[in-house]
This record gives structure tokens, C-alpha cells and sequence, in this order.
């Protein structure tokens, strides 16, 4: 008897071109990928590999011109950009290198926009807010903006907004390469936990050695190709 | 976070860059507001020029409108107290005067020149002309003995054409109903100016018992109707369909009142165009402050749009912020126009006359609540078109490259 694997990344053969003057010059090629549901995955490689590319292909922030994308077991490759937001707004978390924080906004309402983007009424936005930054030791920090915030806060801002509507996946792209050794960990140690206590995939894109140390598997991507 | 707050924070973020568009939106509400005060003041005070000299309503025969007389009161009305009494019934009427217009010359023995008469009742007349007729010499209402000399009020310019003053004795000629000449001696009661020169020229103001003894007749030319609330005007012009044998018919003063029309129709192209001009400066200087908004938060609204809002989403955002801009704007608009209208009857400046007038005007301006509220519209509605042109385009840009922004 053979055992279902549900994969929440599942991708055969995918290429990404860009055009530079008369060439095309291959991002991707032909990648194949399938990572399990929960799992803690990181793709690794030099500047230029492709690593961000593929991360933002498996987020549907960009899209690719060959191959064959599952994301959840929907086919992602035919979707168009409202499709594709739609899928965005629901399954995908999203945690930056520079935080993209929006600076107007204080932690409360950083954490909470997606939760507002998929209409949730106010009592459940506060309730689940509140929740996900008591798990990220914000609490006290709920009502500041930003720039009152450390780098190691402000990344853990950016987890709990990835987290707060409970996503299949989160991208993260090199979360901690503006971190110091120690808020690095702590930030990687969180994540890896939030990530099992919601069943949360997480792909990052990382070449920083602090952080594939606690991933389940490791891709290594170079020129394009995934070794 | 409301999308209002959030939409305040984001204006509040360069405040200096803020202020300046508010303050361009405020200038440009301000003196639309001004400008279109203005025009309705000066409608306003022509439009109550005209109505006092015609009345609201006229009623005379219906060819009185459409054709020349081919002798003097051709199409007079005819027993034209009879109509009076009927009309006088009427609670909305404040008055109706019977007035004959009559032309003919006024001589002082040496010299004759052409005259524009009115008969009318003087003491009336007086009193629905208000402040448009001033004395300049004499008494306008000396009383009147049927049988002695009449007494008559004549125009500046007609006065100073003919060297005569208050008390000087002239004589009217002028064509009788029947077609033969007609001569009556007159003494100057009064010297007035309509403040129009033409009028001043040619105006003789005469009891209209002696105007009808001059053109041996008993009938008057028009009837003027005053009505005690002028916004009546429409609904009553029917009701007076039937009067008389179903020959005569009536006219509102706006019908008649062709220099009302034609400064209406200047003064609307002129402020319009100037309010389009206005209107487009507070759309490019909103625009422009948007945009440079919208490129320094392009990366943004990459993060927004990776993290799952729609570009409508984006742009809306903006449009509030530009709606801030705009009631922000409007606001301090609004202040400055009427704080100008409260002050202004205060300095007491006049307009130059106007072409054809020897009399200047008041230099004041209306505050209608609908203007308000039509120029307050159309300036939260200017920057929130400002914003969707500014942002409509980095809403929809590639996301990678929204995030790629420096």
C-alpha cells in the first residue's frame, strides 16, 4: 500500500525567461519541486541563482512561461492577477527582507490588514490579532508604529501578519539577513515553531547557514537549476 | 484602523508637501466660491433692477409684446381699472400699477429734445423702485392738483440737455391716441438718475392722469404686477390668461429684462471659464502631489499587493486621501469665502460701472448655501480624481517591480 503525500507545492519542469535586449536569459529552468503540507523548506543558493524568482513564483507574485504549477492541489499556472490576488489574500503569508512594514500603521493594525482583507468582522480581528501577538511577545508593543520598533520586533510584526490568517503557505525571502546572530535565531526558532503549531508550509529563500540549520529539507538552486 | 484614519495618517506623513496642496485646494474653492458669489450678487441685484422697473409680471394686449404701435396706444388696455380691481383681489399681489409709455419732445422754448415718458402713479412708483431711482434735486412726489400744471421728473442728462432745474417750466409734445399733436406746459418737480446713462437721457416720469390727458385717452398702456414673493412669478403667469376679453396676455420680467440676460450670459462664460481654469489647477497640483506620493510608497503598495489587495483596493486608498485633501481643502475654503462676504459690506468698496451705467455697485458677494455645496462637490470630487490618476498606474504595476522600488 502506497502512502498520499498532499503536497501544498507541487511544480514539474517550470521555467522563467526574461529578456535582455535580443537574448533570453533563463531565471529558472525547468525546476522541478514538491514540498509537503507543514513542512519548513528553504531554497539556497548565491545572488542571481534564481532563488527569489522561484520564491516569488511559488508566492503568484510573478508568474512563469513553462512548466506546471500546483499550488494546493490548484493548477496556478493559467491565473490571472485577480485569480492569483484572490489565492494571495486567503493561503499565502508573505515575510520580507526589509520587513515592509507600512510605517503609518501601528503594530495592531500591521498584524491585522489581512485579516480586514478577507472581511472578518472586528471582534474576530481583535481576538485573533491579539492572539498572534501575544504568540510573537508583541503585545505590549501592539499600539506602536514601526519605527518605535527594533529590527528583531519589526520581523516579528511581519511573521504575525503572515500568520494571522492561518495561510498554507508562507514565503519568506531571506527573513533574516538584516538580523544580528542572536534576534536571527530567536526570529528562526519562531517561525519553525508557529510554523508546527498552525501546520503553515514555509519556503524560504536563505543562503544564511543560521537559518537552513532548522529547515526540514534544503534546496540548492544554482543558474537556475535546482541541484 | 478606518480607511479615513489611515487615509489622514498617510496625508499627514509630508506635511509640508500636504499643506501646500491643501492650501492650493483651499485657494481654488475660495475663489470659486468668491468669483460665483459674486456673479449671483450681480445677477441678483440686476435681476431685482429689472423686476423693480417692469414689475414681475406684465400684463398688456398680447400684440403690445410682438408688435410696433402704428399710432400711440394702439394696444392699450381698455378700461383698465376694471382689471385692477380683479387682480388687487389677489393676496399674492402687492401692487399693480398701470403705466403708459408715451414718447414725444420736451421743449424749453429754445430747445426741444426727445423724451421716453412714463405714466405711472408716482407715489408707487416711488416705492417699488426703491434705491434704483435717486433724487438728485427736488421732490419727486410734490402732490398732484389735476387741475393746475403737472408736475413732472425728469432724467439728469435730459435736465442738463435742456439747462433746466427744479422748477423750470417745459413743454411735453406727443402724438394723441388719435393721431393729432398734443402740447401740455410741465414743471420739474424733480431731477433723478436710474443710474443708467440712456435712461437719464430721455426719462420723464408723469402722473398717469396727465399722461393720459396728453395723449387723449383712457387707456394704459401695461400693467405692472409686484408680487409679494417674487418666486411666485411662474406659478401666476397663467392665472392671468383670462383677464380682459382673452386679448391680452402676461410676461415675466426675465422675459423682458434683456440687459439682465446678456450680462448673464457674459458673466457665466467668464466665470466659467475662469472656473475651469481654477478647477484645472487644483486637479494637476493634487495630481502632482499624489504622484509623488504614490512613487515614494511604491514599494508599498507592492507589499500591499503581495499581501492580497486588489488594485481597486490601492487605488480607493488613494482616492480617500485625496478626499481628506479635498474636505481639508474645502474647509479652509469655505472659511475665507464667507469670512470675505462677511467682510466686505464692511469696507464698502465699489464696482466701476458697468458699460452704459453712470453709477457704480456695491462690491459684495452672495454665500448660497447650494454654492457652497455645488463648488464643495465639485472640489472633493477634483482631488479625488487627482488621486485616481496619480495612483491608478503604480496600482497596477508588476508587484516584483512595485517591491523592487527604491
Amino acid at each position: 500500500m502506497t502512502e498520499t503525500v498532499d503536497y501544498v507545492i507541487d511544480i514539474e519542469g517550470m521555467s522563467k525567461y526574461y529578456a535582455l535586449g535580443e537574448d533570453k536569459i533563463s531565471a529558472v529552468n525547468k525546476v522541478s519541486l514538491k514540498i509537503p503540507g507543514g513542512a519548513f523548506a528553504a531554497v539556497c543558493g548565491p545572488s542571481g541563482s534564481g532563488k527569489s524568482t522561484l520564491l516569488n513564483i511559488c508566492g503568484l507574485l510573478d508568474t512563469f512561461d513553462a512548466g506546471q504549477y500546483h499550488l494546493n492541489k490548484t493548477n496556478v499556472g493559467g491565473l490571472n492577477e485577480t485569480e492569483r490576488t484572490k489565492i494571495r489574500r486567503k493561503e499565502i503569508g508573505f515575510i520580507f527582507q526589509s520587513y515592509n512594514l507600512i510605517p503609518v500603521m501601528d503594530v495592531f493594525d500591521n498584524v491585522a490588514y489581512p485579516l480586514r482583507l478577507l472581511g472578518k468582522d472586528k471582534l474576530q480581528i481583535k481576538a485573533e490579532t491579539a492572539k498572534i501577538l501575544e504568540k510573537v511577545g508583541l503585545t505590549k508593543f501592539a499600539t506602536r508604529i514601526p519605527d518605535q520598533l527594533s529590527g528583531g520586533q519589526r520581523q516579528r510584526v511581519a511573521i504575525a501578519r503572515a500568520l494571522v490568517k492561518r495561510p498554507t503557505l508562507v514565503i519568506a525571502d531571506e527573513p533574516t539577513a538584516n538580523l544580528d546572530t542572536k534576534t536571527a535565531e530567536t526570529i528562526v526558532a519562531l517561525m519553525k515553531e508557529l510554523g508546527n503549531q498552525f501546520s503553515v508550509t514555509f519556503l524560504i529563500a536563505t543562503h544564511d547557514e543560521r537559518m537552513t540549520r532548522h529547515c526540514d529539507k534544503i534546496y540548492n538552486i544554482t543558474d537556475g537549476v535546482l541541484a | 484602523m478606518s480607511t479615513f484614519l489611515f487615509a489622514l495618517k498617510n496625508v499627514l506623513r509630508n506635511r509640508r508637501r500636504s499643506i501646500t496642496t491643501v492650501l492650493v485646494a483651499a485657494i481654488g474653492c475660495a475663489a470659486l466660491l468668491i468669483s460665483g458669489g459674486f456673479a449671483l450678487y450681480t445677477y441678483a441685484m440686476l435681476a431685482d433692477n429689472a423686476a423693480r422697473e417692469s414689475g414681475h409680471i406684465t400684463i398688456a394686449d398680447k400684440r403690445f409684446f410682438a408688435e410696433e404701435e402704428e399710432t400711440p396706444m394702439q394696444f392699450g388696455i381698455d378700461n383698465p381699472n376694471d382689471i385692477i380691481a380683479v387682480l388687487e383681489q389677489d393676496n399674492r399681489i402687492e401692487f399693480v400699477l398701470p403705466r403708459l409709455s408715451f414718447s414725444g419732445l420736451l421743449s424749453n422754448g429754445d430747445k426741444s429734445v426727445i423724451f421716453a415718458g412714463t405714466g405711472a402713479n408716482i407715489s408707487a412708483e416711488i416705492h417699488v423702485r426703491g434705491s434704483f431711482l435717486q433724487i438728485e434735486a427736488g421732490d419727486i412726489n410734490p402732490g398732484k392738483d389735476i387741475n393746475s400744471i403737472a408736475a413732472i421728473t425728469i432724467g439728469k442728462d435730459l435736465a442738463r440737455a435742456l439747462k433746466a432745474h427744479v422748477g423750470s417750466r417745459l413743454t411735453l409734445l406727443a402724438t394723441t391716441a388719435d393721431g393729432s399733436m398734443n402740447a401740455m406746459d410741465a414743471v420739474i418737480s424733480a431731477i433723478v438718475t436710474t443710474g443708467w446713462d440712456e435712461a437719464d437721457r430721455r426719462l420723464v416720469l408723469i402722473d398717469i392722469e396727465y399722461a393720459q390727458r396728453l395723449l387723449a385717452t383712457d387707456k394704459v398702456s401695461a400693467l405692472s404686477v409686484y408680487l409679494r414673493d417674487d418666486r411666485n412669478v411662474r406659478g401666476m403667469q397663467d392665472d392671468f390668461l383670462t383677464l380682459g376679453s382673452g386679448n391680452l396676455m402676461s410676461k415675466p420680467w426675465s422675459e423682458q429684462a434683456f440687459y439682465y440676460a446678456s450680462v448673464k450670459a457674459l458673466y457665466n462664460r467668464i466665470f466659467g471659464l475662469l472656473g475651469v481654469i481654477i478647477a484645472l489647477l487644483v486637479l494637476f497640483s493634487v495630481v502632482n502631489t499624489l504622484a509623488t506620493s504614490v512613487a515614494e510608497r511604491t514599494r508599498e503598495i507592492g507589499t500591499f499587493r503581495a499581501i492580497g489587495s486588489y488594485p481597486q483596493e490601492i487605488v480607493a486608498q488613494f482616492v480617500h486621501e485625496g478626499m481628506v485633501i479635498g474636505i481639508a481643502g474645502v474647509f479652509i475654503g469655505n472659511v475665507m469665502a464667507w469670512g470675505a462676504a462677511f467682510l466686505l459690506p464692511y469696507l464698502g468698496l465699489e464696482m466701476p460701472p458697468p458699460p452704459g451705467r453712470s453709477i457704480g455697485y456695491p462690491l459684495l458677494i452672495s454665500a448660497p448655501v447650494l454654492l457652497y455645496v455645488a463648488i464643495d462637490a465639485l472640489i472633493i470630487l477634483l482631488c479625488c480624481a487627482a488621486a485616481w490618476v496619480a495612483s491608478k498606474k503604480a496600482a497596477n504595476m508588476p508587484i516584483m517591480e512595485a517591491l523592487r522600488h527604491v
